[in-house]
């Protein structure tokens, strides 16, 4: 009752398009040269895409060594863990026959290990691996403390259980000269991980940084020995230490471990002929019926990529021509028959 | 249901009037009402107690507890806490809004001023402050501030009417009379102070019709009865002022007590959604399952061997115990399939759809200023899928306005040959409407146009100034003379109204009267007939008659009523005009006028003396007095001289017929339930095109028994079938006893139109367990159902057997208060906002003013609602799977784990900020057709009721394609990531970087399908689409940023990675595939769907491309026109018993009342006679309101 006594005016609904409805838009409609050209087109690009990235693809030159059985007495030695500070090596000599061109890296890649699993990828301290306080061992389950109460550091299952095997590449000159292929191991890691990510604490010299922690179980040496030449290299910005710590996302992963330096006989890249790695071999992996090979590889402009991209594309850009042939071919009969809206019969 | 709480149940109230302190001790509620549910301090608790309780919130906390329990917990906990904090906060804001508003209109409420007797005088109060027991002054057409037992009033007798529109939607006036001895106090301040009556009475109920109480004064007891009682929300009418003495207060009144918590309506699709969710939690738990199972074997394969190098010093695990922590992990992680956000996005889109029926202005009426209101914002898709409404008649398909349109006098017809006014003005300009300005006492509003009527007016035939003086005389109108001298009537029928005011504008004035006599003025001349007899109306009769002495002294007897029962009456010389007059009724009626036939007779002073004496006679009888006085009605009322007939329009409401072909084309079956007589609802349904000529068959049940009920259904059927065919009977007959899902397979089967036309008392029968279904299977074969005479209960028994056996969508029309049980009962209620009172629109889900907005309602809102809701749906699941399930998938390469594959920020925000606005403009915006395209074609509306856009059978491709899309996702980057490494030789396979390309593939994924989904494209689906991309990557970039990893380095451990990753060219080609890969597909399967399976909308859009850039072409809907076909109905709706009224003069004002000697005389029956009245008039009005109180 009371509300008739309001004015009139303002009861109306205002006429604006949002409230009416009205709002000017653009109505999406399939139709058939809009879907058809769409389709010829993505079909022909992916096409396209899925033949450029397979000869790219092809043109990576890769040599992949697994030397979890050639090295099979290291391995059983690594069965046992009273042996772990027992060193063993092994070399394993290989042939490449072609030239490896441009920049070439060598990765090494474990099988089966499962990098990824939750309780593993939680287990480490950010706040600790940038430096901040080096006991702070959050969320290390496991590895958090030694049995007298050190706080590990760095602490968590991924720091203990890095990857520390050495391998060194032996170029034959001739067949009595050896030399050491020159590596880089610096620039294998991202920047914002070696800048940011990870940070050795604040102090004059490594060792008094890391004071009152204790090293990881698995390791044989502290965290502020890792690189004992270079201290830029060392500590927790060590870089082997930072690729390790960025933990891969399936079972089977290569991690980037040194990188050609292109000096003296390498300035094109690996020449072909005889080479060696030797192998300091240290991380078992026959424990967990894992693998692990050695990686050399060239790169491409889309990295390292392998085939199953570019044949991805082929297949997609096959498949949508294949579908965009059958959709004309059906619309065409259609057409023919085909009833328009005011003659036809209402059918739902 | 506050007030109850706190007391022990009353039993009996003790009221003393005048008496605060002794009312006091009993505790009785003021007159306060709260209708809000909060206030400030509780609001927190009980909100957030009554949230808890919704399943949905309920599941989710459980879910954080699981996440509190590190063990289990394979999420952060902020990643449900975020989102249902939200979430409460929203439907705290929103209910707290709503409260807000209760509290605002129950303050304008309480704090309505009314005039308190406090000590000696009358002090003007606010309602709250009313106590129970106090005298209260109320005036003319104010509200009744509680519930008053009526002391006195200013009318004779303690005599006072009040409209109770409110309360049961009846808008003639009922009359309440204070007791003799309470009246008598009158307007004296003094006495009425020191009135100090106790009454005791009946506890508060919510029976509107039915009070019991004692009133102990001056050592004298006084029964007290319902007619005692003037309730709440009644208004004060003709009475210039009354005092009352507040019984009930505040939440006690009865009209309190009726506005019980109103029924919580879910809409099919809400509970198809609550069956899905189940669903999906089975299917949850099965992945759970799965991956537990997986686990223990992982973990007894692979991980012991694992655990040792992995995990130094944990001995406790064994696998199965393994597998079940990750059971629940699981049940954590894969929880986004239910998203919360669902619920809430589903909220917000009804509101949306609210606001847009609110502030549709087709849907707003000018006249009477008020908008279309959707008073339940829950419902709305439900519209989209309505296959019965059930409509009242009176005030909502017609106006509930007579007007005298036509009449035959002396077989000549007068008024407009053509009545369709509206469409042809050019004839309006040429027949101008007749000027009454030169009679002052003209209704204004009157619109009458023959000139030949006026004509033979002035002319003086003397026949038609017979018709017109009968018009004036013959009839139960009151008249009021204001003091401007302008003449107002009081009617109790408006057919009767308009009969006066017709005549009354053509020159027969009809002045005054007392219980003797009737003046009129005849063409300017003053005259007074003594009026001998008032032969009352009634529903056997179906006639009327006053027998008047003319200042010549003749007598004469005038009689009006339903040309089938007067034609029986008619003098034998009338044979001539009675086919004449005839041919006319059947004319008028087939324009769905309502007709009467008017007839005289003059009589002889010695006969009419004789047959008073036995009138007197008859009266004074002990047994048998209504039979006898029957049978002398019968016997005066013979050899009639037929005069005419009249013909008047019931207006239907504008738009009517439009609307009720639309909704009937658009497949919706409309059944009239009214409460009206039969002829009348059979004439309106042909009036508004339900029924015409060209149906087979009008089916009429009118049986008086069970078995004859049973009988005339039966044998209804039987013609069905039999005209319909021949040879497939038998299958049919087969058919018929299935299921009832293969009814509808019946039902087309049939062809022809059929109508079923159902008494009330026919009904009741009906509607009993054995009968019910025959009456279901005849009337869901008829085209068109109308039930007349039927009560409010029946209305909503009707409604509830057609919502139980059909599952069907139903939906109730009405517009007083007699409807409301019905409007609760349907899934969806409509009130129509109209003269009558506010019940209708209160219990209502949506209201508005008009009829013809329903088809708006229905075919545009209600559409556009389903349509929106369905695609909304099926995007939410599909994204939801595709988001979720790849966690699945991944679960078998991190050895069942439980390791999530996203960031744990991108799966909190994922849902309420990534893609929740780009679906919500989907839900809100999106058409598929224009409005006027959904007017046009009302077949567009059959996908709803079929519930084909949503059902199981989407809901499972939605589901399949959401399941492909993440297996793209995840397996396309996984064989991308398989020993590969970045551009510059650095790796890129690492967890973080597939995590945010899968995340971002994923966002990119669903905004494409949602840009293909929107099939309306504006500014807002623009912004929302683009913005939430450009969100998404601003908020990866800001969390991957080295800051924040500087301030919160364990919340945000991607430092670094957006950036890696989203420069890599081999990211975006997987991205890029992804998109291409999950994208093509839907959108061929869509386009052959389009091109080989096209929708009836998919057509419309393609023509309406077409036809774009063509003319936009005006659709033509042919223009229904009524058949002819002879109906003709006695359209009294006035009730029996008032010509007994006015004969006693108990309802005259004082100044036209006779000398005082005529008062007493009057006086020394009165008594009997109100009770006499009062007994009648409960006794038809209890039996009907009980029933309805029953249902309130």
């Amino acid at each position: 009752m009371d509300r008739t006594s309001q004015s009139c005016r303002s009861r109306l609904p205002d006429n604006t398009a949002l409230k009416q409805q009205r709002l000017p838009a653009y109505r999406l409609q399939l139709s058939a040269t809009k879907v058809l050209s769409g389709f010829f087109a993505t079909g022909a690009f992916c096409l396209g895409m899925g033949i450029v990235l397979i000869l790219s693809a092809k043109s990576i030159k890769e040599i992949e060594i697994n030397y979890t059985n050639i090295c099979a007495n290291c391995a059983e030695l690594r069965e046992n863990a009273i042996n772990f500070d027992k060193e063993c090596t092994c070399s394993i000599p290989f042939y490449l026959p072609d030239t490896m061109q441009g920049n070439v890296y060598m990765y090494y890649k474990l099988y089966g290990f499962h990098q990824n699993l939750y309780r593993y990828i939680l287990s480490r301290s950010n706040s600790q691996l940038m430096g901040r306080d080096v006991k702070d061992v959050g969320n290390c389950d496991s590895f958090r403390k030694t049995h007298n109460g050190t706080p590990i550091c760095p602490c968590g299952a991924i720091a203990n259980s890095i990857f520390n095997d050495t391998i060194i590449l032996s170029y034959n000159l001739t067949s009595s000269v050896r030399i050491k292929v020159p590596m880089l191991s610096n620039g294998i890691t991202w920047w914002t991980d070696k800048f940011i990510k990870f940070q050795n604490p604040n102090s004059n010299n490594l060792p008094s940084a890391f004071a009152g922690t204790a090293k990881p179980p698995h390791w044989s040496k502290p965290v502020y020995e890792l690189d004992e030449e270079d201290s830029g290299n060392s500590g927790f910005i060590n870089e082997d230490f930072i690729v390790w710590m960025r933990t891969a996302a399936f079972p089977t992963f290569k991690k980037l471990h040194r990188r050609l330096n292109r000096i003296q006989y390498f300035t094109e890249g690996l020449p072909a002929g005889n080479y060696s790695f030797n192998i300091t071999y240290n991380f078992p992996v026959t424990r967990f019926q894992g693998e692990k090979s050695v990686v050399l590889s060239t790169l491409t402009w889309s990295g390292g990529s392998s085939l199953f991209l570019g044949l991805a594309y082929t297949v997609t850009g096959a498949m949508t021509w294949l579908a965009s042939f059958s959709m004309m071919a059906i619309h065409l009969m259609r057409k023919e028959k085909k009833m328009f809206f005011p003659s036809c019969q209402v059918k739902l | 249901m506050f007030c109850s709480k706190k007391k022990p149940l009353e039993v009996e109230r003790v009221v003393k009037a005048n008496d605060r302190e002794y009312n006091e001790k009993f505790q009785y509620a003021d007159n306060r009402i709260h209708t809000s549910k909060y206030n400030i301090l509780t609001f927190l608790p009980i909100n957030l107690f009554e949230q808890f309780q919704r399943v949905a919130n309920a599941y989710f906390l459980s879910l954080l507890i699981l996440q509190l329990i590190p063990e289990i917990s394979s999420l952060s906990w902020f990643t449900t806490i975020v989102p249902l904090v939200l979430v409460i906060t929203m439907t705290a804001v929103k209910d707290a809004t709503d409260d807000y508003f209760r509290h605002k209109s129950d303050n304008q409420v309480n704090n309505r001023q009314s005039e308190v007797l406090i000590g000696n005088n009358l002090q003007k109060e606010k309602w709250m402050n009313v106590k129970v027991g106090d005298i209260i002054k109320l005036e003319n057409n104010q509200f009744i501030a509680a519930d008053l037992l009526l002391l006195s009033s200013s009318e004779p007798h303690g005599l006072c009417y009040i409209e109770t529109a409110e309360l049961d939607g009846e808008t003639n006036l009922k009359v309440r009379h204070a007791l003799s001895v309470t009246s008598v106090l009158g307007e004296d301040i003094s006495r009425l102070a020191k009135f100090d009556g106790l009454v005791v009475c009946e506890a508060p109920n919510n029976k509107l019709d039915k009070f019991m109480g004692v009133l102990s004064w001056k050592d004298s007891k006084h029964s007290l009865n319902n007619e005692k009682i003037i309730l709440r929300g009644c208004v004060l009418r003709n009475t210039s002022w009354c005092f009352g003495m507040v019984i009930f207060a505040g939440p006690d009144t009865k009209l309190m007590q009726n506005s019980g918590k109103t029924k919580f309506k879910r809409t099919s699709i809400d509970r198809l959604m609550n069956t899905l969710v189940l669903w999906i939690f089975g299917f949850l738990v099965c992945l759970g399952i799965i991956l537990a199972i997986g686990n223990s074997i992982w973990e007894n394969q692979v991980g012991d061997q694992f655990r040792t190098f992995l995990f130094w010093n944990e001995e406790e695990k064994n696998s199965l115990f393994s597998g079940f922590l990750t059971f629940w992990s699981y049940i954590i992680i894969l929880n986004t399939v239910v998203p919360i956000s669902l619920y809430v996005s589903v909220e917000v889109i009804r509101l949306g759809h609210s606001y847009f029926i609110n502030w549709d202005r087709k849907m707003y009426y000018s006249e009477r200023a008020t908008p279309a209101e959707a008073r339940t914002t829950t419902l709305n898709e439900e519209l989209g899928q309505i296959e019965y409404v059930f409509s009242d008649k009176t005030g909502t398909l017609t106006q509930n306005i007579m007007t005298f349109k036509k009449c035959s006098i002396n077989g000549r017809i007068y008024g407009e040959v053509d009545d369709d006014m509206d469409q042809k003005p050019n004839i309006i300009k040429k027949k101008k409407p007749m000027n009454f300005s030169v009679n002052p006492q003209g209704d204004k509003t009157f619109q009458f146009s023959d000139h030949c009527l006026m004509e033979s007016i002035r002319l003086g035939d003397p026949k038609v100034h017979e018709f017109l003086r009968l018009l004036a005389l013959c009839h139960t109108v009151m008249s009021e003379e204001n003091s401007a001298g302008q003449l107002t009537y009081q009617v109790q029928s408006p057919d009767e109204g308009a009969l006066v005011t017709a005549a009354r504008n053509l020159g027969f004035i009809f002045k005054s009267r007392t219980p003797e006599t009737i003046t009129i003025e005849e063409l300017g001349t003053l005259v007074t007939y003594q009026l001998l007899a008032f032969l009352d109306f009634n529903n056997i009769r179906k006639r009327m008659s006053v027998i008047v002495r003319n200042p010549e002294g003749q007598i004469k007897l005038y009689s009006k009523g339903a040309d089938t029962i007067l034609f029986e009456k008619l003098h034998p010389s009338n044979e001539d005009l009675l086919t004449l007059t005839s041919d006319h009724i059947s004319e008028f009626a087939g324009e769905g006028l309502r007709t009467l036939a008017i007839a005289y007779r003059d009589l002889d002073d010695e006969y009419f003396k004789e047959w008073q004496k036995m009138l007197e006679d008859a009266n004074a009888a002990a047994h048998e007095q209504g039979n006898r006085i029957a049978g002398l009605y019968e016997e005066i009322e013979k050899d009639l001289m037929l005069l005419g007939a009249t013909a008047v329009e019931d207006k239907l409401q504008e738009g009517v017929i439009e609307t009720v072909t639309s909704l009937l084309l658009a497949n919706v079956k409309i059944w009239i339930l009214t409460g009206d007589k039969q002829e009348t609802a059979i004439n309106i349904g042909y009036a508004c095109n339900m029924l015409t000529d060209d149906m087979n068959e009008v089916f009429i049940i009118a049986g008086n028994s069970a078995e004859e009920v049973r009988e005339e259904l039966r044998k209804a059927k039987e013609n069905m079938f039999g005209q319909n065919r021949s040879p497939s009977n038998g299958h049919v007959v087969f058919e018929k006893q299935q299921q009832l899902e293969l009814e509808p397979v019946v039902e087309e089967t049939i062809t022809g139109d059929y109508a079923l036309i159902i008494n009330g008392h026919s009904l009741a029968h009906a509607l009993e367990s054995d009968v019910k279904n025959d009456l279901l299977e005849l009337a869901c074969m008829c085209k068109t159902v109308v039930c007349c005479r039927v009560t409010p209960l029946q209305k909503a028994q009707v409604v509830e057997l057609v919502k139980k056996h059909r599952s069907a969508v139903t939906l109730a029309i009405g517009d007083g208060a007699n409807d409301v049980s019905m409007i609760k009962s349907a899934h969806i209620g409509i009130g129509i906002s109209g003269q009558e009172g506010l019940q209708a629109v209160l219990a209502s889900d949506y209201s508005f003013a008009q009829f013809r907005y329903l088809q708006r309602l229905l075919l545009v809102h209600g559409r556009w609602s389903y349509f929106r809701m369905c695609k909304f749906l099926c995007y939410f699941f599909y994204k939801n799977f595709a988001f979720t399930l790849v966690h699945f998938w991944f679960g078998f390469f991190c050895g069942f784990s439980a390791q999530t594959v996203y960031d744990q920020w991108f799966i909190t925000l994922f849902n309420i900020v990534y893609t929740s606005l780009p679906v919500l403009a989907m839900g809100i915006f999106d058409q598929d057709v224009s409005d006027q395209n959904s007017m046009d074609h009302p077949q567009l509306y059959k996908p709803g009721q079929l519930n084909l856009l949503f059902n199981k059978r989407k809901f499972f491709i939605c589901m399949a394609h959401g399941i492909y899309t993440s297996f793209a996702l995840f397996f396309i980057p996984y064989g991308a990531f398989y020993n590969t490494a970045g551009d510059d030789g650095q790796h890129i396979a690492d967890y973080q970087s597939f995590a945010v390309t899968m995340a971002t593939s994923l966002v990119i994924v669903v905004s494409v399908q949602i840009a293909l989904d929107t099939s309306y494209w504006t500014v807002i689906n623009h912004v929302f689409i683009w913005g939430s991309i450009a969100t998404y990557f601003s908020i990866l970039f800001t969390m991957h940023s080295n800051g924040m990893f500087g301030i919160f380095p364990k919340q945000f451990p991607f430092v670094g990675n957006a950036h890696h990753s989203l420069t890599q060219k081999c990211i975006w080609l997987v991205i890029l595939l992804t998109t291409v890969a999950s994208v093509i597909p839907v959108l061929a399967f869509r386009f052959l769907k389009v091109d080989l399976f096209p929708t009836l909308s998919d057509q419309i859009r393609q023509w309406q491309k077409a036809q774009r850039k063509a003319r936009p072409q005006q659709s033509q809907r042919p223009q229904t026109r009524r058949s002819s076909s002879r109906r003709s109905g006695y359209a009294f709706a006035h009730q029996e018993g008032y010509g007994e009224l006015i004969t006693s003069g108990k309802n005259m004002r004082a100044k036209n009342l006779p000398p005082a000697s005529g008062l007493e005389k009057t006086l020394s029956n009165s008594t009997s006679w109100i009770e006499n009245l009062c007994k009648k008039t409960t006794d038809t009005v209890s039996s009907f309101n009980h029933t309805k109180t029953v249902k309130l």
